[in-house]
């Protein structure tokens, strides 16, 4: 399962850098959107992934059963915090980008006044 | 007999008390806050002298994981430095009182000469490396502030950069001497910045420095620290540039203070590094300034110019003093120490009181002013017979003490080593020369134009007469200082017990006959004075492209062009550049430790991968490639939550219900943000420069790659069960927290600091956001 | 957006989706959610309101009220109100940080207890969910506060 994983990751990093280095800024907030997607699921395999079954989310059931083998809760608390500073983050380009707009009258950073 | 630790916390922190209320008491009585300052130096005084005659350690914790404590040090070194620095202090704010009456910013120029005293008291106490670095770079950011009073003149802004700059590069050497001292003591004894248990077992310490081969970089650390400071040859220059400074500063940081931390540090490691080495590179660099620092106080034209110089060579005979192996070296630096500071702040403050009442510092212009200043004129001829080693004056015991040394060094060692006695002769002669051109001032001609001289106020006069007292009782009965502090000062900066002797010649000797040619040359070259100038200058000028002040303005512009270069290829404000250079850089730094680190390549272990995983993963790197080729932001956008959801899924397949719940939702609040957002945003950009798509697409590999590479180094193996802190969170997430859903238990529980951190993210975009649409018309718009 | 459909769709589904945003915020300490999943899923309601209907809808259609124009989308009554949530939350999350303080334990510390209750039985009482409290508040109030004015532009 890793080699997928290692797989998509590079995959998404990938693209994500090229879509860092285009000038359109949507582009490029999408790249950064895209990589830290893919670092988030970098950081699932890092904590090992196991694969699902109906009853193996990391809750103890009844307080007190023996826990289901699942991907590291650790990784999983990491993760969404993860998720929810990219979402802010991204929030907080996209409306940047709009306001470099209207001030710059392009999306295009060449363009830009140094 | 013990220190009291309270006593010292007083006597070094009341002054940076004192310096924070400075400028809110200077608002309620003005410019007589120096009076407040003169009672604050002499209750630091106070403090200091109640601990005369004790000896020891005390120490109060500071940060106990690191082993740094706030340990300070008391013997006799450390008090004559603390005594001479609140006691000339005393006197110097008595002086600047009357001096820099009616002058500006004089809030400023207190609190940072109360500061300055502070640290330097820090420093003599200080019996902890980092605690005696932090005190060490604190003087070095007050000299700063305090050389550069004249904030709107360009001199003296340079003047106090470049002394910042020196001290300052000084002090971090210092910092990485402590760093290697502590490693070699780490293992050879408790408290690896304990300077106190370092001395202590010195022998030890040194032989686990010499082991490492730490030992001779250590001990060049330290030089170049102290020869920063103390401004030894080849970093002498800052000295006479910071003499823009008021007088009052020179008088406190260049006779007692400032320009002595380096000398008393040397003292204080002395008997840790003491050896051939010690001698070959303290000794030298001190006599050779001790020469250079005499030549160039010949040649100087202004009388602070004359006294800086004169201050570089007294330090380099200091400093070469405790280079050398006998013991005499520690007797002469120790001794040295107490007269110099108390001839050249007398000698400072005469030069303020003549400048001040002459109204011009030029040598030439002055002189026969003992008519006009016969009080300042007889401070004068007292000091400058100390200064230039004159029996008996008490310049004279200890610089016969240090020649002495320098015999004895040339005697057991042979050949070259008599490099030392013959240099110091000849700076001697210069030093007689100089001194008697100050005195001079006072005796010679009256050259024509020079104006009235009123007699100088008795606040200016009495701090220099009680300097010129204390010269007087050292020459007279030398013993009593000997017995009051410096023989226990000697004996803390020398390996063996030592007893200080002071007394007049009484048969001919080596050291004597040094002492006698230095002073008769010198009286019967005075009389060719102004040709020897002329000359001494002609080979001056021949020197000025190696003059370090030219090297270091050439440094400070060659790097000022380099790091304009380096920031137009680096920082250029293009977003490319900056992927393209934080990207590469930490591609190859990543391939680079995986190389070295030999790992081989992964094996790539293709194991059972769930059918339902490869078709989520697949799609999503499906999603990415389209978003990457698409032609419309809008099509971009949804392909992007077409990403998302996949990922989502895979969080549900590989058992994450929070996070596949957290990014569906994000995942759908992102997408309404996008398309708000868009429709206000013009169309697309397309690319068409397929060269530069091509070079970008050769990063982006590399970056796939390297991700790909780590991924597969560093992906845990999922048949190893659960590491140890999963572990920990799963047993304690009933009991410590009350719930059973570990992953929300470390959120808000075990691990809440993240989550705060996450929360003030989200407050700040949030806040960010309001801003930038809100607020746009409020403050400065194009 | 404003169709038909889409209107009606959301007077079905925001119902729905409020009450499945605040189940998840409270079971979060023992079953999945939380109070970030549930403050998302709060928003994502209004959201949808906001799409299908507009910006007033909430104060003339919901609560019947006299809609004022404002000048900025700053001052717009509902905005105001999302503002108001916003601070609160950011007043609980802090006062339930430092609230460990005052009983003598580090930042953070959190406490919790099962009490009995008649009828319902044993319930589990967490301070966390305080400070799950707090974080719902910020990110409803903040990220509404975003859309509302990012949506006026």
């Amino acid at each position: 399962m890793t080699f997928a994983l290692a797989v998509t990751v590079g995959a998404l990093f990938a693209l994500g850098t090229f879509l860092l280095l285009r000038d359109d800024l949507v582009k490029v907030i999408w790249g950064v959107t895209l990589i830290s997607q893919a670092a988030n699921v970098y950081l699932i395999t890092l904590g090992g992934v196991t694969e699902g079954t109906s009853n193996s989310v990391p809750i103890l059931a009844d307080h007190h059963e023996p826990f289901p083998v699942t991907t590291d809760p650790v990784v999983q608390a990491l993760v969404l915090t993860a998720i929810v500073i990219s979402f802010g983050m991204t929030a907080f380009a996209l409306v940047l980008s709009y306001r470099a707009y209207q001030e710059n009258e392009t999306m295009d950073v060449t363009e830009w006044d140094q | 007999m013990e220190p009291q630790i309270w006593i010292l916390l007083g006597a070094v922190g009341l002054p940076f008390v004192a310096a924070v209320l400075t400028p809110l008491l200077y608002r309620v009585v003005g410019e007589r806050v120096g009076y407040f300052g003169v009672a604050v130096a002499a209750t630091s005084f106070g403090l200091i002298l109640t601990q005369v005659g004790k000896e020891g350690t005390v120490s109060t914790s500071w940060i106990p994981s690191l082993d740094i404590a706030v340990r300070f040090h008391v013997d006799g070194l450390a008090l004559l430095f603390a005594l001479l620095a609140s006691g000339i202090g005393i006197l110097i704010f008595t002086y600047a009182t009357t001096y820099m009456h009616g002058k500006p910013d004089l809030g400023r120029f207190y609190m940072a000469l109360l500061a300055f005293m502070g640290s330097i008291l820090g420093v003599a106490f200080a019996a902890d490396l980092i605690l005696l670095f932090l005190f060490w770079e604190l003087t070095s950011v007050c000299s700063f502030v305090l050389i550069g009073y004249h904030t709107d003149e360009a001199e003296s802004q340079y003047s106090a950069r470049m002394a910042m700059l020196i001290t300052v590069g000084g002090g971090l050497c210092l910092l990485l001497g402590a760093i290697l001292l502590s490693i070699g003591a780490a293992t050879a004894v408790d408290g690896a910045f304990n300077l106190s248990t370092i001395l202590e077992n010195r022998s030890t310490v040194t032989e686990t420095l010499q082991s490492n081969g730490l030992f001779t970089p250590t001990l060049l650390l330290f030089a170049i620290a102290t020869a920063a400071k103390s401004a030894q040859v080849p970093l002498y220059f800052w000295l006479p540039r910071a003499m823009v400074a008021p007088t009052p500063v020179s008088a406190f940081l260049h006779s007692a203070t400032m320009v002595k931390v380096g000398v008393y540090a040397l003292g204080r490691v002395r008997p840790l590094f003491h050896g051939p080495e010690w001698t070959l590179f303290v000794a030298s660099m001190g006599i050779v300034t001790m020469f250079v620092g005499a030549v160039l106080a010949v040649l100087a034209r202004d009388i602070k110019e004359l006294l800086a110089y004169s201050t570089a060579s007294h330090l380099g005979l200091m400093v070469a003093a405790f280079g050398f192996e006998s013991h005499y070296g520690a007797e002469a630096g120790v001794f040295h120490l107490l007269n110099h500071a108390l001839f050249k702040a007398a000698l400072f403050l005469v030069a303020g009181i003549v400048a001040h009442q002459a109204g011009t510092r030029h040598i030439d212009e002055l002189g026969g002013l003992w008519r006009e200043l016969p009080i300042t004129a007889g401070v004068t001829a007292l000091a400058t017979l100390s200064m230039a080693g004159i029996p008996p004056f008490a310049g004279f015991y200890s610089k016969e003490i240090m020649f002495e040394a320098a015999w004895e060094t040339a005697q057991a060692g042979g050949g070259l080593a008599w490099f030392y006695p013959i240099t110091a002769v000849v700076a001697s002669i210069f030093t007689v020369l100089y001194s008697l051109r100050f005195l001079w001032l006072f005796l010679g001609d009256r050259p024509d134009g020079v104006g009235t001289v009123s007699r100088a106020p008795a606040m200016l006069s009495m701090p220099a007469l009680v300097l010129a007292g204390g010269v007087v009782v050292v020459s007279v009965a030398p013993d009593l200082a000997i017995d009051f502090i410096i023989d226990d000062g000697a004996n803390a900066a020398a390996v063996e017990e030592v007893h200080v002797h002071a007394k007049l010649p009484t048969h001919v000797s080596g050291p004597v006959a040094m002492s006698a040619i230095a002073l008769f040359s010198g009286i019967a070259i005075f009389p060719f004075y102004s040709r020897l100038q002329a000359g001494l200058n002609r080979a001056d000028t021949l020197t000025d492209r190696i003059h370090p002040t030219t090297l270091y303005d050439k440094f400070l512009s060659d790097t000022v062009r380099i790091s304009r270069n380096v920031r137009s290829a680096v920082h250029n404000g293009l977003i490319r550049t900056y992927v393209w250079w934080v990207l590469l850089t930490a591609c190859v730094l990543t391939g680079l430790g995986y190389a070295t680190a030999g790992l081989g390549l992964p094996a790539p272990a293709f194991g059972e991968t769930p059918l339902t995983i490869v078709l989520v993963l697949g799609v999503a790197v499906v999603a990415a490639v389209a978003i990457s080729t698409t032609e419309t932001h809008v099509t971009g956008v949804l392909t992007l939550g077409i990403l998302g959801f996949m990922i989502a899924i895979f969080y549900i397949l590989a058992s994450g219900a929070d996070l596949a719940l957290t990014q569906l939702v994000v995942e759908t609040l992102l997408l309404i943000i996008f398309l708000l957002v868009l429709e206000e945003m013009p169309a697309f950009y397309s690319d068409t420069d397929w060269s530069r798509i091509s070079r970008d697409a050769v990063l982006s590999l590399v970056v796939g790659t390297t991700t790909t590479m780590s991924v597969l180094y560093t992906a845990r193996d999922e048949s190893d069960g659960l590491t140890q802190t999963a572990r920990y969170y799963k047993d304690h997430a009933v009991e410590g927290g009350g719930g059973s859903n570990i992953v929300n238990v470390i959120l808000t529980d075990f691990r809440a600091f993240d989550t705060l951190g996450e929360s003030i993210v989200i407050v700040i975009a949030a806040l960010s956001v309001l801003v930038l649409l809100t607020m746009r018309d409020r403050g400065e718009t194009q | 957006m404003t169709t038909v459909m889409t209107r009606t769709t959301a007077r079905v589904v925001v119902p729905i989706i409020l009450v499945v945003a605040i189940s998840l915020f409270l079971q979060g300490h023992s079953h999945p959610g939380g109070g970030f999943i549930g403050g998302v899923l709060t928003v994502a309601a209004f959201a949808l309101i906001y799409i299908a209907y507009n910006l007033d809808y909430l104060e003339d259609g919901v609560l019947g009220r006299e809609v004022e124009k404002e000048e900025s989308i700053g001052e717009h009554r509902t905005v105001a109100a999302y503002r108001r949530l916003f601070m609160f939350g950011l007043v609980v999350l802090v006062a339930s940080t430092f609230s460990g303080m005052l009983l003598g334990d580090p930042v953070l510390s959190q406490y919790h207890r099962s009490i009995h209750l008649p009828l319902f039985g044993e319930i589990e009482l967490a301070s966390a969910l305080v400070f799950d409290v707090g974080i719902f508040c910020i990110v409803v109030g903040g990220l509404l506060t975003v859309f509302s004015v990012v949506g006026a532009e």
